[in-house]
């Protein structure tokens, strides 16, 4: 690391220092028994305690998980559909004016979303709730799949593919043996990006809960004018610790398995 | 390609899980047929009184928290959804009653409406409540921090233009309290529907100019919390936080008068379970209830049974529970029409870009 410089060095300390202080600062007072955020009284455990009474508070974490996770899986499955028909499409003319669709619904308002999706789900009848939560959250990260894969697709060489097919490969064994291998870190960057935009969206997620489901951005936001309580951080202090424990077992999980393949190719 | 299924499967199966503990954390709640949703401000109940009403009735709730009037609304009216009690604030009522959105109150089935204070029963926005009951309410006035001020007090909205309050006062960014106050100040009413006096309140308005630090949100708790901000006109319910974890902050409701705010439970017409959402009325006006439930939230309470079982002292402190004196002062919004609304934002605005 002796090649980078002393100013790009301090200069990335102060930017992780700008995003990771506020993060501390919460954390902090989730130990206040002053119960604000204004001074430190004593190290205390009750918030800590309170998340774990809150039956609600935890149905509604829960909640945000299960839907994160399920529109995240559907919509990796249904985009990387969506990109391979894209990538295929011989008319050049129709490929752009796809392309151009998926990119309008990526960066068309989170609110003009929710608003058409609410009433298109009061439209058809459906209940909102579990169900409207999810197609919704589905159908917006599809583009963002879309996005994450494509440029994998079009790094491969399609040489490959002739290659395969000159060697008596089905078209079934070019896609499972050669496309989706190639593309599978598209895949995973797009699945973990579907992830995190449902876990932390608002506007649209506002919209479409009813009838006794909620996440937990709607349910925070609504704490808005009353105050939003230290229960609060320390809910966020268990996911940013639970987030940070995912990202390190996912890179020792990495190494562990980059490491035999590392000694085959030797 | 193994290792995607492999990773599919996993999220499903934690997924899978996952279903299954929330369900068992949600239990009871399909058991019985007789529930009510309630879509309520977020953090304004006591969660255990939820519980105590379960156990007394038998009919589960259902809870829901929306941040806005307006959006809350706009749920309603789009149907969909089926909430059997929601809590408006008072000029939102009158817009649902005109959209035809609220179902009458049937107080044969509300016998604890005799606990409520009748000084806020019959307001010009529900005439004999037809469709509403007061949940909480509160005034507009002025909060400040003697310990950054010398000496000054704010028993008159004039003291707001004192020319030693250079950069100093905090307004929140809302033409009908903005405006209100400068028609109060002249002794106007708030629902003023003068085009000279409104005209007039603006340009009194313009010459607070040179005190305004600056016009924001909820924001100005924490300004206000920190010492970085010394005067603010804000709601008692603000007010009462800002006290909350400051002690130094004290907070006045203007004797030539001010805003009287509601925030009241109504039913909407898309209401499910009718019947359970009388039955939760009635428990919330239940003074016990709703003593406990107002120590819990830190609101005023419009029941008069239950300030009787409350801590005297915060029953008896003026600023939140203000005699009747200043009561008779205190005026409740009116709903001024779509054009005058668009009229108070005009000026508003005009007020706003003079600030630079």
């Amino acid at each position: 690391m002796e090649r980078i410089g002393k100013l790009p060095k301090l200069y990335l300390t102060v930017v992780f220092i700008i995003l990771y202080a506020p993060i501390f600062y919460l954390i902090f007072y989730s130990f206040n028994s002053g119960g604000g955020m204004s001074d430190f009284e004593s190290f205390t455990w009750e918030h800590y305690a309170a998340v774990f009474e809150d039956k609600r508070l935890i149905v509604i974490v829960l909640n945000t998980i299960i839907i994160a996770l399920l529109s995240a899986l559907a919509s990796t499955a249904i985009g990387v559909i969506g990109a391979l028909a894209i990538y295929f499409m011989r008319n050049k003319k129709m490929r752009n004016a796809v392309l151009s669709l998926n990119n309008i619904l990526m960066v068309s308002p989170d609110v003009i979303i929710g608003a058409s999706f609410l009433i298109l789900f009061t439209m058809i009848g459906v209940k909102l709730g579990f169900a409207s939560v999810l197609i919704s959250h589905i159908a917006f990260s599809i583009p963002i799949v879309v996005i994450m894969v494509l440029p994998k697709l079009s790094e491969m060489n399609p040489t490959l593919i002739d290659a395969a097919r000159d060697l008596g490969a089905t078209s079934k064994d070019i896609m499972t043996r050669v496309i989706l291998p190639f593309i599978k870190p598209g895949i995973f960057a797009g699945f973990f990006l579907a992830l995190t935009y449902s876990l932390d969206d608002f506007a649209v997620t506002f919209f479409v809960t009813g009838n006794g489901f909620s996440t937990l951005s709607v349910e925070i936001y609504s704490m808005a004018r009353t105050g939003i309580s230290l229960t609060i951080n320390a809910l966020s202090g268990i996911i940013f610790v639970v987030t940070v424990g995912l990202v390190l077992g996912y890179y020792a999980l990495n190494r562990k398995l980059k490491a035999p393949l590392a000694g085959v190719k030797k | 390609m193994k290792s995607i299924y492999q990773a599919a499967i996993v999220i499903l199966i934690v997924s899978g899980i996952l279903i299954f503990i929330n369900d068992k954390l949600n239990e009871g709640g399909s058991a019985g047929k007789n529930t009510i949703t309630v879509y309520n401000w977020g953090e304004y109940i006591d969660p255990d009184l939820i519980k105590q009403f379960e156990k007394e009735t038998g009919i589960k709730v259902i809870y829901e928290t929306f941040d806005s009037n307006e959006g809350m609304m706009g749920k309603i009216e789009q149907g969909g959804t089926s909430y059997d009690i929601t809590a408006p604030s008072e000029y939102m009522v009158e817009m649902m009653k005109e959209k035809n959105l609220l179902l009458p109150l049937d107080y044969s089935k509300i016998p604890n409406i005799k606990h409520i204070d009748p000084y806020f029963l019959d307001l010009p926005f529900d005439p004999g409540n037809t469709y509403s009951i007061p949940y909480f309410w509160g005034t507009v006035g002025i909060a400040f921090n003697p310990t950054l001020l010398e000496g000054q007090t704010f028993e008159s909205w004039e003291s707001l233009w004192d020319p030693t309050l250079k950069q100093r006062v905090i307004l929140v960014d809302s033409a009908r309290e903005t405006v209100g106050m400068s028609l109060n100040s002249l002794g106007y009413s708030l629902n003023s529907t003068n085009l000279g006096e409104l005209r007039e309140a603006t340009d009194k308005l313009k010459a607070l100019t040179p005190n305004v630090k600056a016009v924001i949100g909820d924001e100005v708790t924490q300004l206000m919390v920190n010492g970085e901000a010394a005067i603010s006109l804000t709601w008692s319910g603000q007010a009462a936080d800002m006290m909350y974890e400051n002690e130094d902050i004290d907070y006045v409701v203007p004797e030539e008068g001010s805003n009287l705010w509601f925030d009241n439970f109504v039913i909407p017409r898309t209401a499910k379970n009718i019947e359970g959402a009388h039955a939760f009325l009635n428990f919330m006006l239940d003074p016990e209830v709703a003593a406990q439930n107002a120590d819990y939230v830190g609101y005023s309470t419009p029941n008069l049974t239950a300030l009787d079982l409350m801590d005297p002292e915060v029953v008896e402190d003026e600023r939140f529970y203000p005699d009747e004196e200043t009561r008779s002062h205190l005026e409740v919004y009116k709903n001024l029409g779509l054009e005058l609304l668009g009229v108070y934002n005009e000026l508003f605005l005009e007020f706003k870009m003079n600030l630079r």
